[in-house]
């Protein structure tokens, strides 16, 4: 019973902030350039216009084409349940459910690249292709960063990460995690379409990745594409605060409501810093050449493999 | 304190590779500076550690002379060198820059296997200093013979320099005052030397391509 009170909320949680995190890096970029923006909320106004409308569909497109907006939020969806976003909660969890969440996003990126290519429109097979360079770069990234944390807390279940990783301490300050972090960093600004990458707020320029998948969608369908993106990005970003910033055992009270209450609004506090933290990186930086995404991918790469490396010298918690 | 250090020298570490992944000659200055700077905050921790410990005020003095050197006075010169030859940007490489990368990766795990031959080092903290500040040091080699260009080889020697420093400073909390100010002014004199060398070589050659100083000149 406990559970699915938990898988409820978690859904709500999840749900209800995806489409802030783009409002909140929208804004800062916005007012980094003096400008006013559009105001945080504007994703849901988008999603809920979106819905509305009607859904226009190639006549040269299979059934990929109508599919893939369907798999692409159910798999964003189910990898959120698997990324509690508070210790409190346990809504899903099982031995490995690391990898589990790491394949069933590439489940709906693999869907996202065939309807790219399913419609026969020249952009949408140039990002597809794109995008799986760029997946198949930044994927060890990803395995490395999260293993090296999966062999300290000798589980490679989120729960337990998250545990082992609140249970120690002022130790969160060693190169270990610091390295991880970093490299985690990096690999959201690769998977959800940043700046360095990829401009998400471009259309129809030679460069874009993600959006020139899109570009075939419309109505309903584009709304799932939209909400679906969103939900990635923000189960990476859970995964990446809830694992290196865990704030949850400064909460004390006995109130088991209350405590629940005081660590989601702690969490939603730590997504829209990182939601700023990652405005500031697309702030500073400039949009790389394709050719050039390797080398970025090869630095992400160092930074996880010489945590993994610490971890073998010194060792995670102790040193 | 341990945790602080270690920390310190994997950023020195990481800014050695970050050097590596860079081709743009202004971004070499700027990242061979990055990294006196930790250098420079490394030997002061420990100068302030030293100081708390035995009142010696050695280390302290190295760490402002780095900085005078290593993080103001080398930059200046290089910079003026590379402003005197006009090149900018490194275009062919002997190996791509993930490879390079990839590569050093290999050299940092030959460190990690060849210090942990070494039996009599008990103290992990100490094993984890000498891989990551050794490896700074064949990383440093590896940039030498992996440009062709001849300012590339000169902060390739002083990133090796950087490691061996690092070296000295983590294992053994300072070395004697006066070889560290012999090292200083060997360095200076090089980058000086080799600045001018630069200079006469791209004057002479109409480039500071290294492979054409094998060419006959008559």
């Amino acid at each position: 019973m406990n559970k699915i009170a938990y898988i409820v909320v978690q859904l709500i949680i999840m749900l209800l902030i995806a489409p802030l995190v783009s409002g909140i890096i929208k804004k800062v970029k916005a007012l980094s350039q003096k400008r006013k923006g559009p105001p945080v909320f504007q994703l849901y106004r988008d999603i809920y216009k979106l819905i509305k409308k009607d859904t226009v569909v190639s006549k040269t497109a299979s059934w990929i084409f109508s599919v893939t907006p369907y798999i692409n939020f159910v798999t964003a969806l189910i990898a959120g349940l698997l990324v509690p976003v508070s210790l409190k909660l346990t809504p899903l969890n099982f031995g490995g459910d690391v990898i589990f969440i790491i394949y069933i996003l590439a489940l709906g990126r693999f869907f996202m690249t065939l309807s790219g290519v399913d419609t026969g429109s020249t952009f949408g097979g140039m990002g597809s292709s794109r995008e799986m360079a760029l997946s198949s770069l930044i994927e060890p990234t990803l395995l490395v960063s999260v293993f090296t944390v999966g062999l300290i807390s000798k589980s490679l279940s989120v729960h337990n990460m998250m545990e082992t990783l609140s249970s120690i301490g002022t130790n969160i300050f060693q190169p270990v995690y610091i390295m991880c972090f970093l490299a985690l960093f990096i690999v959201i600004l690769v998977e959800t379409a940043r700046i360095p990458v990829d401009d998400p707020a471009t259309h129809l320029e030679l460069t874009m990745v993600h959006e020139a998948m899109l570009l075939e969608y419309s109505g309903k369908n584009l709304a799932l594409m939209e909400y679906g993106a969103a939900l990635k990005q923000l189960v990476l970003i859970t995964l990446l605060v809830n694992l290196f910033v865990p704030l949850d055992s400064l909460i004390t009270f006995n109130n088991a409501f209350l405590a629940l209450g005081v660590s989601i609004l702690l969490y939603i506090a730590k997504v829209a810093i990182a939601a700023v933290f990652i405005a500031i990186a697309e702030i500073n930086t400039v949009k790389l050449r394709l050719f050039s995404v390797p080398n970025l991918a090869a630095i992400s790469f160092i930074l996880s493999f010489l945590g993994f490396v610490q971890y073998f010298i010194v060792g995670g918690i102790h040193g | 304190m341990d945790s602080c250090l270690n920390l310190l020298s994997i950023l020195i570490l990481l800014s050695s590779f970050i050097l590596v992944a860079n081709k743009r000659v202004i971004s070499y200055i700027r990242t061979f500076r990055l990294q006196s700077l930790l250098l420079a905050i490394l030997s002061g921790v420990i100068g302030i550690y030293s100081i708390e410990k035995t009142g010696e005020i050695d280390i302290l003095i190295v760490c402002v002379i780095t900085f005078a050197v290593k993080v103001v006075l080398i930059p200046k010169l290089l910079k003026t060198t590379v402003t005197k030859v006009g090149y900018k940007v490194e275009k062919d490489f002997f190996l791509n820059i993930p490879i390079s990368i990839l590569i050093c990766c290999g050299l940092f795990i030959l460190t990690y296997f060849s210090v942990s031959t070494i039996n009599d080092i008990k103290d992990a903290q100490v094993k984890a200093y000498l891989v990551n500040s050794i490896s700074v040091i064949l990383i440093g080699l590896f940039f030498m013979i992996s440009r062709k260009k001849a300012i590339g080889q000169i902060i390739g020697f002083l990133v090796m320099e950087n490691g061996l420093f690092t070296t000295a400073v983590l294992t053994t909390h300072g070395m004697p005052m006066i070889v560290e100010l012999g090292l200083f002014f060997d360095v200076l004199t090089a980058v000086l030397i080799m600045g001018i060398l630069v200079f006469r070589i791209n004057e002479n050659f109409d480039s500071i391509d290294i492979n054409k100083l094998r060419n006959l000149k008559g």
